[in-house]
């Protein structure tokens, strides 16, 4: 609960702000200040239950465990991280700089509740309150048309998906016992679902399919990833992402998970278009930023593993912890980086480790954590994925599959590496507009975690089993 | 059959009917005018159901104020059945055959469904008379009606963010 209010208050207080505070920096600092507290609230219910600061009765609309709040912890850890790293990049995106903030700061909200609802209603608020703040800040560079048409492209896609949600919410509700939106009374117990029910689990996987961009329900997040500004692609890709699969775990465990044997064909078969198409298209990208689109449908591949291995829900729950947070630190830093680049495309980087030998070690090892190599978080997120399916027992093709484009992966993104280490830059044209020492010293920071994740990932695992005294 | 099945069925076909109208017709103008009438059905069986809150609320909202915006916007954007974009001839067979899966798909879910049992409650229950409705909306449902606050919120602020001249 304190997430929630908290988030929303500093929306509304960013908000304001931008009224009486014309200095662009203090805003930039009181966001950062807004993310800080807003870990601060978060951990500390984490570790206070009894008495978080804002006790309120949800009347069984929300519920809040473990996994949750840490999802939200891992989520806001990434915003700060991103606040600190490209923030300044949002003061050029337009003039509403208090208002870009603010939204960020109510799509932070609708994580909180997503991570933490039980009732069907909440859901779709939540995805809401995740997706309407993201239309317009993929639409915020008003002048450019490309973003333009990727807020109108996606608010159109978004709406439908969104229709497709309530109407497999009504199914859902007409299968329950009373007429219930309570997520425990929906599949509990139930061995043989009811027609009713298999169509509102089918409605449902659709929709979040759309929200998490797996195939084939992917078809905006390229055009949308690569006409938004390259700020908020980056915002979009990583805590949005986590966040609406942190929705679809918490749907399909609690509610579906007796009636696995009904749905886990169709999630296979999700997660294999999913891996194959991702992976295949991204080979072909000359845009490193629309690779990058590709490659983040390519690890909702690899993320999807955790609800087909929900069977065994430690396993599972340590994996897509664990996944989400390497993808995310990998991501944010590795886009930090190209929103500072004035050439998105692949040559760019060419002869980037000779001009800027940091940045590039540093994008090294974010691409090497994005391929899954060991000593990378990357890799221990891949082998916790796949050992929870290992553990079901079935699917080992799917597992066969993975593997073959977890090798795909690995030459896409040897190419970025390649290019910034063995070819030769095309002389003396400036690479990067602006480069501060915190910004570098952040990026090695980010580095560092992502391999002390790779050696150590208990580190992060055991925290999940985090039991109250 | 009783006279509450005939109002039933009879407010079935129109919705249904002015619906596909709605999607079928090549003139903006009347596709908002029959989604009126979907509207318009809607609340009948909104009151059907002892609703009588939300059927008004229906009608004033959305058939009233909301289609009004549309069709503002329809007239000032001045279109008409001559300015429909002709579509691509493949695009319309990929949709027929993606629309067609997907109907294979729920015919395939729901054929065995049977609801014969569990027919809405009609013409009885209190729960959709204003009273019992603000009860549940401040009591039970309280949290989530705050929390669309939020949203709404953030919709207002994308919206000046959207529309404000730089």
């Amino acid at each position: 609960m304190n997430a929630i209010i908290f988030s929303a208050l500093w929306g509304v207080i960013l908000m304001l702000a931008g009224v009486f505070i014309k200095n662009k920096t203090s805003i930039r600092y009181l966001a950062i200040i807004g993310a800080a507290l807003l870990i601060l609230a978060d951990v500390f219910e984490l570790y206070h239950p009894e008495t978080p600061i804002f006790h309120i009765d949800a009347r069984n609309m929300l519920s809040f465990n473990v996994f949750g709040l840490e999802m939200n912890a891992i989520a806001f850890i990434s915003t700060l991280l991103y606040f600190l790293l490209s923030s300044k990049d949002i003061e050029k995106v337009g003039s509403n700089v208090a208002e870009y903030f603010a939204l960020i700061f109510f799509v932070l909200c609708g994580v909180a509740i997503v991570t933490s609802y039980s009732n069907l209603l909440m859901l779709f608020l939540g995805i809401e309150i995740l997706s309407i703040p993201l239309f317009i800040l993929t639409g915020s560079s008003k002048k450019n048309l490309k973003s333009n048409e990727a807020s109108l492209k996606y608010f159109l896609m978004g709406a439908f998906s969104t229709g497709i949600l309530l109407l497999g919410i009504a199914f859902l509700y007409g299968a329950s016992k009373n007429g219930s939106f309570l997520i425990e009374d929906i599949g509990a117990g139930k061995n043989t679902p009811s027609p009713l029910m298999i169509t509102g689990i089918l409605l449902l996987a659709f929709s979040l399919s759309f929200k998490v961009s797996a195939a084939p329900f992917h078809f905006w997040t390229p055009d949308v990833y690569d006409g938004s500004p390259t700020v908020f692609t980056s915002f979009m890709a990583t805590v949005v992402k986590g966040a609406a699969f942190v929705a679809f775990i918490r749907i399909f465990s609690n509610a579906f998970g007796d009636l696995q044997s009904k749905w886990e064909l169709i999630i296979a078969i999700i997660t294999a278009s999913t891996l194959i198409i991702g992976n295949v298209t991204a080979v072909f990208q000359q845009s490193v930023k629309r690779m990058l689109a590709y490659s983040s449908i390519a690890q909702v591949g690899f993320m999807l593993f955790s609800i087909l291995g929900l069977k065994f829900i430690n396993t599972a729950q340590e994996g897509i912890a664990l996944y989400i947070t390497a993808y995310s630190l990998a991501t944010v830093g590795l886009f930090a980086v190209l929103t500072k680049m004035n050439d998105h495309s692949l040559e760019g980087f060419n002869g980037l480790a000779k001009k800027q030998p940091l940045i590039a070690a540093t994008s090294t090892v974010f691409l090497l954590s994005l391929a899954g190599i060991p000593l990378t978080a990357g890799f221990f997120a891949k082998y916790y994925m796949i050992s929870a399916v290992m553990q079901l027992g079935k699917f080992y093709w799917l597992i066969i599959l993975s593997l073959v484009c977890a090798a795909i992966s690995v030459y896409y993104y040897f190419r970025i590496i390649q290019a910034m280490y063995f070819k030769e830059g095309a002389g003396t044209e400036v690479q990067f507009s602006e480069l501060s020492p915190t910004f570098e010293a952040l990026l090695v920071l980010v580095s560092a975690a992502i391999i002390v994740l790779g050696i150590k990932p208990d580190l992060l695992t055991n925290w999940l089993n985090l039991i109250y005294f | 059959m009783s006279p509450t099945q005939i109002l039933f069925w009879s407010l079935s076909v129109l919705a249904l009917f002015s619906a596909i109208m709605m999607v079928a017709s090549k003139n903006p103008i009347h596709s908002v005018l029959w989604l009126i009438a979907v509207f318009f059905s809607i609340s009948g069986h909104y009151i059907l159901l002892n609703a009588q809150f939300l059927a008004i609320v229906n009608l004033i909202v959305y058939a009233g104020a909301i289609m009004v915006l549309f069709l503002f916007v329809i007239m000032l954007m001045n279109l008409n059945a001559d300015t429909e974009p002709q579509k691509n001839k493949w695009l319309k067979i990929a949709g027929v055959i993606a629309g067609g899966a997907l109907l294979l798909v729920f015919v395939a879910a729901l054929k065995n469904a049977d609801l014969k049992n569990q027919i809405a409650q009609v013409n009885g229950g209190n729960i959709g008379l204003i009273s019992n409705l603000g009860l549940s909306l401040f009591h039970d449902y309280v949290i989530p009606f705050e929390i669309s606050s939020i949203l709404f919120l953030s919709a207002m602020v994308g919206a000046v963010v959207i529309g404000k001249r730089e």
